[in-house]
């Protein structure tokens, strides 16, 4: 089961996102539930920095997998803010709606607490 | 840049079941910038559970507690009171 947490900040920016977990939904290369969560966080990750122009903070397992930790901070200008909103809502949005119909493998918490 | 692995959060492959073997990923707290360390503004210096560490000048603690910068300056770990310990991070002009 793999789990996706995503925090925002006091002005209900999205900051902070952890991805923790195996979807265990098929053999290790079949698995098409890790292959859609790995290729959108994965994807989006490399965006904030390719688009948005960020540097984030990532800390992930490269050997084992299932860890992926990502901050940004958004002490930046606005237009960079906008675009890493608009990528990290996007992703939010995704697997949200991978989650509706893939219960079994993830779970999404769109966590209220501020960072 | 990560690469872009579609089997990141699959299964690890080969090897037999076992009852046990979970474990959560460690966390990598601790120190993300060194005393000295000239740091950007908005840069983190502390990921904690708690304040290990409290935050100083120029310093703010997010909702995770973690530490992270509010001005461009250099770090500085510094004592608070008797038992207690504050990052801050001064200007380059203010450094000591």
């Amino acid at each position: 089961m793999i789990t996706a947490s995503f925090y925002r900040d006091r002005e209900g920016n999205l900051n902070h996102y952890r991805i923790i977990g195996h979807a265990n939904s098929g053999v290790y290369g079949q698995d098409i539930v890790c292959a859609a969560v790995s290729a959108t966080t994965i994807g989006t990750t490399n965006s904030l920095q390719d688009l948005a122009g960020l540097t984030p903070v990532v800390e992930s397992d490269q050997d084992n997998g299932g860890y992926l930790d990502v901050t940004i901070s958004l002490h930046v200008d606005q237009e960079k803010v906008l675009i890493s909103q608009v990528l990290l809502e996007n992703l939010l949005g995704t697997l949200q709606s991978i989650q509706k119909n893939y219960s079994d493998y993830l779970i999404v918490k769109n966590d209220t607490s501020t960072d | 840049m990560l690469e872009m692995n579609l089997q990141f959060f699959a299964h690890h492959k080969g090897g037999g079941s076992t009852a046990n073997g979970r474990d959560s990923a460690g966390r990598r707290l601790g120190a993300k910038a060194a005393d000295g360390q000239t740091v950007t503004a908005g840069s983190i210096i502390f990921r904690q559970r708690g304040t290990k560490i409290h935050p100083g000048e120029n310093v703010l603690r997010g909702g995770d507690d973690t530490l992270f910068a509010t001005a461009a300056g250099i770090v500085r770990f510094e004592r608070l009171g008797r038992d207690k310990k504050k990052v801050s991070v001064y200007p380059v002009a203010e450094a000591k």
